[in-house]
């Protein structure tokens, strides 16, 4: 089974009985599905014909109900209310929602819609399926937004007015500045994009005001940083308590091997992990009505802390608890003290069989589509009363892995011309025609100017993105970072020009690098290399620093005060060796 | 083609007893549904212009309400007879019954010819019909609505009439009212995008996409324009319509064998409506006369115009490709030649179901303009389609489970709703 054999046809029409019915999936208008919906459409046929659900008793593989909006109503949308020419204008986000927001939706798919709230219940996922995320075989992940809404009010007139201005959010999305960069950056414009949206119900379980899944993951076949023991092709999984938001924007998570769900996890101590584990986890809110911001996609989510969890009873499968007198981890959350996120009575101590789960299902998803791949889902554990585990996929993928044969040795590190080395590079390969380098200057560095480098970043990427030129972009801290004090709070959109991207630490900011987790799958799809440098001279053999002097002696083409772009005469010769995370740029 | 003349009421009540009988109803019953509950006929005097009074009659017949308040229109008439009146105001009852909507049937009327009256003779006429039924009418007990040959401006008038008698702001005593002035989004598509939603939901059954049919349409009017708008966005195509001569006092059929384009020919109509023939001819259309229409060789036929347009006469000059036939206007197939469509097994969309779309969307203006908190157009079409669609798949439920003609189904439906009310409240 692949993608390319896969027809629209095989999806039903919507039918208003749909929520009654044992489909799962189905759809309204003729038009296509996109990525998303097509990996989810995959995803049921997988489950229907390969994966073998008596292995695993007491547990439901299920792709939760979703109804595939196709990309001709996106196209009626636009065409009816003329919003192609303010589409692809350069209006601000905000703007471009509220034109959206105004538009009216394609009369012949309204009443559909308004069955469609009138028969669920529970709380949607309006999630965008693109087409050219299809038609480039590449994941658009993270470019467009997701919008959930708890669809819990009385009155279905209400629900209908929320689910059609979530459709229109997601829509406009298409169309919001990061996503133009990055359709850019793939060589396409966003006019050839198509959209089609998934109304999908979201796993999970009212507690209260909140609603959310004891677990949400996210599984890859493939793993860019293998710690020691273990090998790439053992893959990876990052496991988070509520949605799978807090995986999805590079928030604290479990990350864990499949192949040793039980080894300890590599930190130094017991409280390093206490410092490291995640401390709050996003929800639907199920409660009073929050200030009316349809231009925003967190308007009906809201983020609540580990006690929250604790009161609602969904920490103790989760959690284990520091236990300080014997500076260890008790699995469970039997008695009080501190609360560590490390998924230990699921993962050593149950009879769940999460993790064997994930990887028969990364297992199927390698078969069919022939390489390495990517899973989401999301999963409500067995309580008293519901002793089974209802296990929603929610997503599957392609990860492109470069099979190009790098080596970075130690005698090429030792050269005089190395420009930095890191032993925490990801990606693969050696990156030609390099010639633009855009830096942030470490001498006016300061972490609380990084939401202005940020700017002054975007105003250098923009031309280098039109005239197809490919840089290095170094600077502090976590690039992408949601809290600018830990880095420059950039989004893709923003340096989608970049091929290879540094992030390297300063005495005033010296945090735990990033690792690309906030653009993990942009750098994926891009073949962007990613290095971490530490400013620290160190045993190891790659930690050289910066080589800063050669940098700042090149022509620059533009400077603005904390941001500098110079453009070298020859390109720079780069080299990442996926394998061993050993990667290194030296002068031309 | 001469149609007989024929007594509308006598046929409404000959289609009631079809009910009835079917329904095994009681007497009682049926002597109350056969016959209106309360009927006003009354004098307006007008001063014209020319300072003579002349004095014209009015009418509102409120057929049933035991549902809910009274719904239904108001007509300018020159040939307006109570018969007429009490006929309409019957089918009203059985339209809103059909759809489900919380209201009686009611019409009412006016004996005149608006095309010889001024614009002040006619809004003296508004005044004067309020003047005689504002204690009879209202938001909660009768509300009218524009027919034939009244429209936006009548209903304001007769609304600013009834509210300077009762000295209150009542938006909700009449609906058709302009958007500005508590009208609602979506009324003036409602009717023929009510009829496709209709059609549609047959196309689902027969196991036909849209994008597969063809369509031929009679008339050019309000209901016909959304319904040809309506049906390509779901991607059928229009082949013919046919429209009104002003000029020539006769009606023409244009055809397209790829396919009619909505806005080309708005964009050659004159200012009565009507298409210029001679511009459409240039455009690559063909001209043939008016009852054209009836023989395309289509799937649906969708009569948007007049009453009795399939007749005897011309029944079997419809092409056995026909599989729907969608009745836009009131009463456009004849008792003859619905038994041979009958016999054909035609699948004939009944007028009081296939063109509820306007009534149920001034229920919805009645039912914002009572709140005076009105919706965006999504909503109220997305209520719209639900509502249609809900009684469309009721009524060809019943057809199925009772192997029933849909007419026969839906009159079932709706007098069998009715019936149900006016036992509950123990009338009979």
């Amino acid at each position: 089974m692949t993608r390319a054999g896969f027809d629209r046809r095989d999806v039903p029409l919507f039918d208003r009985n749909f929520f009654r019915s044992n489909e799962c999936v189905t759809r309204i208008g003729e038009g296509e599905l996109g990525g998303k919906a097509r990996g989810l459409v995959l995803t049921r046929d997988l489950l229907e014909s390969r994966f073998d659900a008596s292995g695993f008793p007491d547990v439901e593989v299920h792709v939760p109900k979703m109804v595939v909006v196709g990309t001709d109503v996106f196209d009626a949308f636009l065409e009816r209310n003329q919003l192609k020419q303010t589409a692809l204008s350069d209006l601000a986000d905000d703007r471009m929602v509220e034109a959206f927001l105004r538009a009216e939706f394609p009369t012949e798919v309204l009443g559909d819609l308004r069955a469609l709230v009138e028969e669920a219940h529970t709380p949607l996922a309006i999630r965008s399926s693109s087409l050219l995320e299809d038609a480039m075989f590449r994941p658009f992940a993270g470019v467009y937004e997701t919008k959930m809404v708890p669809n819990n009010q009385p009155d279905a007139d209400t629900r209908f007015v929320k689910l059609l201005e979530a459709i229109k959010f997601v829509y406009a999305s298409t169309f919001f500045c990061s996503a133009k960069a990055y359709i850019l950056a793939t060589e396409r414009t966003s006019a050839d994009e198509k959209m089609a949206v998934i109304i999908q119900e979201v796993v999970g379980e009212r507690h209260g005001e909140r609603f959310y899944p004891d677990l949400a993951g996210v599984g890859r076949s493939y793993n860019f940083f293998p710690s020691k023991g273990v090998a790439p092709r053992d893959g990876v999984v990052n496991l988070a308590l509520g949605l799978g938001k807090t995986i999805v924007d590079g928030g604290t998570s479990w990350i864990y091997s499949p192949a040793r769900p039980k080894a300890p996890a590599p930190f130094g101590s017991t409280r390093e992990i206490l410092r490291s584990t995640q401390l709050d986890f996003w929800a639907v809110n199920m409660g009073k009505p929050p200030s009316y911001d349809p231009a925003t996609e967190t308007e009906y989510l809201l983020k609540a802390d580990l006690s929250a969890a604790d009161y609602d009873g969904t920490l103790s499968a989760v959690a284990s608890t520091y236990d300080a007198r014997r500076d260890r981890l008790v699995p469970g959350t039997g008695v009080d003290g501190p609360r560590v996120v490390d998924f230990a009575p699921l993962l050593s101590h149950s009879d769940v069989p999460l993790n064997s789960l994930i990887r028969e299902l990364l297992t199927i998803g390698e078969q069919a589509l022939e390489e390495a791949v990517e899973i989401e889902f999301a999963a409500r554990l067995p309580r008293k009363g519901s002793p089974g585990m209802r296990f929603g996929f929610l997503q599957l993928r392609p990860m492109l892995v470069s099979g190009e044969e790098v080596e970075v040795g130690d005698d090429e590190l030792a050269r005089p011309d190395l420009l930095l080395a890191s032993d925490r590079a990801m990606g693969n390969g050696a990156p030609e025609a390099i010639v633009d380098v855009v830096y942030v200057k470490p001498g006016p560095f300061e972490s609380r100017l990084t939401p202005k480098i940020a700017a002054e970043v975007e105003k250098m990427n923009r031309p280098l993105v039109a005239e197809n030129r490919p840089y290095l972009l170094l600077g502090f801290g976590r690039w992408g970072s949601s809290d600018p004090w830990l880095g420059i709070p950039v989004n893709w959109g923003q340096i989608a020009g970049a091929r290879v991207i540094v992030e390297s630490t300063l005495p005033g900011m010296n945090v735990e690098p990033s690792q690309g987790a906030h653009f993990f799958h942009n750098l994926i799809s891009f073949e962007v290399c990613y290095l971490c440098v530490s400013h620290e001279e160190g045993a190891g053999s790659t930690r050289r620093g910066i080589d800063w002097e050669w940098l700042e002696s090149q022509p620059g083409i533009d400077e603005t005060d904390n941001v500098r772009h110079v453009r070298l005469e020859q390109p720079l010769r780069i080299k990442v060796d996926g394998r061993s995370g050993r990667g290194a740029v030296w002068h031309p | 083609m001469a149609y007989k003349p024929y007594n509308s009421f006598a046929i409404a009540q000959t289609q009631f007893d079809g009910a009835a009988k079917l329904l095994g109803l009681d007497e009682a019953t049926c002597d109350l549904l056969r016959h209106p509950m309360r009927e006003h006929a009354f004098a307006i005097p007008i001063r014209l212009d020319d300072g003579k009074t002349k004095v014209f009659r009015g009418f509102r017949v409120q057929h049933n309400d035991a549902r809910g308040p009274c719904k239904g229109g108001i007509r300018f008439h020159p040939q307006e007879t109570l018969d007429t009146v009490r006929a309409l105001a019957m089918w009203m009852t059985w339209k809103c019954a059909v759809v489900d909507l919380p209201l009686g049937g009611a019409k009412g009327g006016v004996i005149c010819d608006p095309h010889n009256l001024s614009d002040r003779e006619q809004e003296a006429i508004c005044r004067g019909w309020v003047r005689q039924m504002a204690r009879n009418v209202g938001p909660v007990t009768d509300v009218p609505a524009p027919d034939v040959m009244t429209s936006a401006q009548h209903m304001l008038w007769m609304l600013d009439e009834f509210e300077g008698i009762t000295g209150t702001k009542v938006p909700g005593f009449i609906t058709g009212k302009p958007v500005s002035v508590g009208g609602s989004l979506g009324r003036t598509e409602a009717t023929g995008y009510g009829v496709i939603f209709t059609v549609r939901e047959a196309l689902k059954e027969l196991g036909i996409r849209a994008s597969d049919t063809t369509a031929s349409f009679q008339g050019f009017g309000n209901v016909a324009q959304y319904a040809i708008r309506l049906y390509e966005q779901l991607g059928g195509t229009t082949i013919c319509v046919s429209c009104w001569d002003q000029e020539d006092k006769a009606s023409y059929t244009y055809v397209k064998k790829d396919g009619v384009k909505l806005d080309e020919l708005l964009s050659v109509t004159d200012r009565f409506g009507g298409i210029d023939k001679s511009k459409a001819r240039d455009l690559g259309y063909e001209v043939l006369p008016g009852d054209e229409w009836v023989k395309q060789e289509v799937d649906i036929l969708i009569p948007a115009a007049l009453e009795n347009q399939i007749a005897e006469e011309n029944v079997n000059d419809i092409s056995p490709k026909v599989k729907i036939i969608a009745e836009g206007a009131n009463g456009p197939t004849t008792t003859e030649a619905d038994a041979v469509l009958r016999e054909r097994k035609v699948r004939v969309i009944p007028d009081f179901l296939a063109n509820a779309g306007g009534v149920t969307c001034s229920y919805f203006e009645q039912v914002q303009s009572n709140m005076n908190y009105y919706w965006g157009k999504d909503e109220v079409l997305g209520k719209l389609d639900v509502k249609m669609t809900a009684a469309y798949v009721a009524v060809s439920a019943t057809a199925q489970k009772r192997k029933l003609y849909m007419r026969d189904a839906a009159y079932i439906i709706a007098v069998d709703r009715v019936a149900r009310a006016c036992r509950d409240r123990g009338w009979v």
